[in-house]
């Protein structure tokens, strides 16, 4: 699938690459024997196996007949000295840079970072030799540097990748750890002022180390950072509109020196994919916070013949120690409760459930509605049951819960999407306009919301190359 | 002259279409396991298609010589580059990869992809002393565009994939490509090895591009190959070494 995907991926790169074209070379048709029997280099001819090999033949013609020009024989004429003379001219090969670099642009709003602005700078390939990479922002709201550097080196043995990663810096984080600041928050800040996340600064360093396979993934970490809390500098947006939130919440403020574990697992002969996270922070390595967080994550794709997909997720977390915001878990937002704002409760344990239903085909062509290709629109039904308990992070009375909520304080919701699916950057990412009924006696009157996740969001996906 | 003779009834338990999965995916990791090196032509080409009083014409041609020796070796030399316009920048730049498990012909029948797709025997055909199955395959769910269906042809004398026919029933990038017409794998035999041959996909982009148009085939060919004939380690350390 992955496969599959670069090759569509770069059949869209060389869509960006061409805009002009005329006559083509003329090309030669030949036989599969004959183009086994031109010499450059050594090779070997193939066994005579008449039967299979003229079947195949005779199916390769009809692949020739199909695709005329693309499937004939190269013009072979030229290339024996073409070779010679690029082995002892190898300066002359277009240069295959052991050095990478990149640059692009860094920016952010928020309403505790203000316009951020600044860029990035990489150095490298993570499969070669490594990738250095450099950020510098200058944070207009506190008037801060914000920035850091990171490497990161890919390894592949046989099936397995392995990656190593060490970064170091500043810069703000979203107190829902869970769910990183995308560029759509940064917009909708920007435009709306509807920035609902909280955010707290961190200062320090990190190590991660991975091993991936097709099926399954194991992380190692280590992360030592000062955490500071932030307060709100800009309550501005291009269409003055009233900022959604002012307030910030404030993180405890501390060192943290934290053990990361990460493991994800595609369940065989199921179409199931689990995760399980476990972070520890503990004064026996000199963190000023002691917590144990575990969450553990499951999703499934359930295919409804050629015509839907079931999507069911659950993700249940637990923190145990100190109640820090920073470590907490919080429930509203897109990649849970759609009808809640983004991370409007918190608690020190969270329950969730979620089933989406997602239609494949485009019920613009199906009603017969006029639309460019480019735009085909999909139908999404959804149900979502969630709760928080525990401490509550925004200083709220703590929800009783031990290891699971009251059943009283389960919240529901249902809804309905329409769902576009444009194939970047990833074949699963949907971009849905949603529109929701919470569900019980005094719920929020969230009723519409537009969001782009992935389909499968509760874990990280399993086995895509690098 | 006619000749007729009796049935017989045979008494066989028939291979299972799990069996045959099982085995294939051996197959194809004997393929893999019993090469050390190897070394082939490639060449990329992109042709635009032919549209009414307009023929086929070929936009860009490249050809290199890939060499690969495991555990993770690759040099590829450019031998030639030729596009319709020359003063043009191609913008494509070509990774060959080390590994030569050509996961483009059996993504669907590895292990890991069991889980992902349905499989059913399409038909069976006896060619001389070959017994080749032809398995269709398609996705479990149509959550994820980029997963195609399609069918292979087995051999089971090797149980690898001889011949591979890759659909998408949607475009895998809408927002680009309308659609993926078709797309074909073929595998050839050099001495015992069965290795790629040829990849031709035909798509259509969304938008007409300039002087492109909509519809264009994409094609890669393997040919030329010396296997397991013991590539120096100095090919991929010295930019001037010889093979």
């Amino acid at each position: 699938m992955n496969t599959i995907a670069s090759g569509a991926a770069l059949v869209a790169l060389i869509l960006g690459g061409f805009g002009t074209a005329a006559h083509g070379a003329p090309a030669t048709h030949r036989t599969r024997a004959q183009a086994s029997a031109t010499a450059l280099g050594p090779h070997a001819q193939a066994d005579p196996d008449t039967s299979l090999d003229d079947f195949l033949d005779e199916m390769a013609d009809s692949t020739d007949l199909y695709f005329g020009k693309s499937a004939a024989a190269r013009d072979t004429a030229g290339l024996d000295s073409a070779l010679a003379y690029a082995l002892d001219h190898p300066e002359n090969q277009p240069h295959e840079r052991a050095l990478h670099f990149g640059v692009m642009p860094s920016l952010a709003f928020n309403r505790v970072d203000g316009p951020v602005w600044g860029g990035a700078l990489s150095v490298g390939d993570a499969r070669r030799l490594g990738q250095l990479r450099g950020e510098l922002q200058y944070a207009v709201g506190p008037n801060e540097w914000l920035g850091g550097g990171s490497y990161r080196t890919a390894v592949r043995r046989g099936e397995t990748w392995w990656t190593g990663l060490v970064s170091g810096g500043r810069s703000s984080h979203a107190m829902d750890r869970d769910h990183a600041v995308g560029h759509l928050a940064s917009l909708r800040a920007l435009l709306t002022g509807s920035d609902r996340k909280h955010y707290y600064r961190r200062d320090g360093w990190a190590v991660h180390l991975e091993r991936e396979t097709a099926t399954s993934r194991v992380g190692l970490g280590y992360r030592n950072m000062l955490e500071k809390p932030l307060a709100t500098t800009t309550t501005w947006n291009l269409l003055r509109r009233e900022p959604k939130l002012v307030l910030n919440l404030p993180a405890e403020r501390g060192r943290v020196r934290e053990i990361q574990l990460e493991t994800g697992l595609r369940l065989p002969f199921t179409p199931v994919t689990v995760q399980l996270d476990h972070d520890v922070a503990d004064g026996a390595i000199g963190s000023d916070f002691e917590y144990g967080r575990t969450r553990v994550a499951a999703s499934s794709e359930i295919g409804i013949g050629d015509l839907a997909t079931l999507v069911p997720q659950v993700a249940y977390g637990r923190q145990t120690g100190d109640a820090i915001p920073q470590a907490a878990f919080y429930l509203g937002g897109a990649h849970s409760m759609r009808s809640l704002e983004s991370a409007s409760r918190g608690g020190t344990g969270l329950a969730l459930a979620r089933l989406d239903l997602l239609g494949a085909s485009d019920i613009l062509r199906l009603a017969h509605i006029p639309h460019p290709a480019a735009f085909p629109i999909q139908a999404g039904l959804f149900v979502a049951s969630g709760a928080v308990w525990g401490a509550d992070p925004y200083g709220g009375p703590a929800r009783p819960g031990k290891d699971g909520p009251r059943s009283e304080d389960w919240i529901h919701e249902a809804g309905v999407s329409l769902v576009y699916q444009p194939g970047i950057p990833d074949p699963t990412t949907l971009i849905r306009f949603n529109y929701m009924w919470p569900l019980g006696p005094g719920r929020e009157s969230r009723r519409w919301s537009i969001s782009i996740s992935r389909a499968l969001d509760l874990v990280k996906p399993i086995g895509e190359e690098e | 002259m006619h000749t007729e003779v009796p049935e017989v009834l045979v008494h066989a338990p028939r291979v299972t279409l799990d069996e045959i999965l099982d085995r294939v995916a051996r197959g194809e990791a004997r393929r893999e396991s019993v090469l050390v090196d190897e070394t082939f032509t490639a060449t990329f080409r992109i042709v635009r298609a032919a549209k009414g009083d307009h023929p086929a014409a070929m936009i860009e041609e490249r050809v290199w010589r890939v060499y690969k020796k495991k555990p993770d070796r690759v040099r590829s030399v450019l031998l030639r580059q030729w596009r319709v316009k020359p003063e043009g920048r191609g913008n494509v730049r070509f990774n060959f990869r080390s590994g030569m498990s050509e996961e483009i012909v059996n993504f669907a029948f590895r292990p890991e992809a069991r889980r992902d797709f349905h499989y059913r025997i399409a038909g069976r055909d006896l060619l001389g002393n070959h017994l080749v199955y032809r398995i269709a395959f398609e996705p479990r769910s149509p959550l994820d565009p980029s997963e195609p269906s399609g069918l292979v042809w087995i051999d089971t004398n090797d149980f690898v994939i001889v011949r591979q026919e890759v659909s998408f029933k949607r475009s895998p990038v809408p927002i680009l490509l309308k659609d993926i017409d078709r797309m074909v794998v073929e595998r050839q035999r050099v001495g015992d090895h069965w290795v790629l041959a040829r990849l031709l996909m035909r798509a259509e982009s969304n938008l007409p591009l300039p002087q492109l148009g909509r519809a264009f085939d994409v094609s890669m060919h393997y040919d030329h190959y010396a296997i397991n004939a013991g590539v120096a380690d100095s090919v991929f350390n010295a930019p001037g070494a010889r093979p």
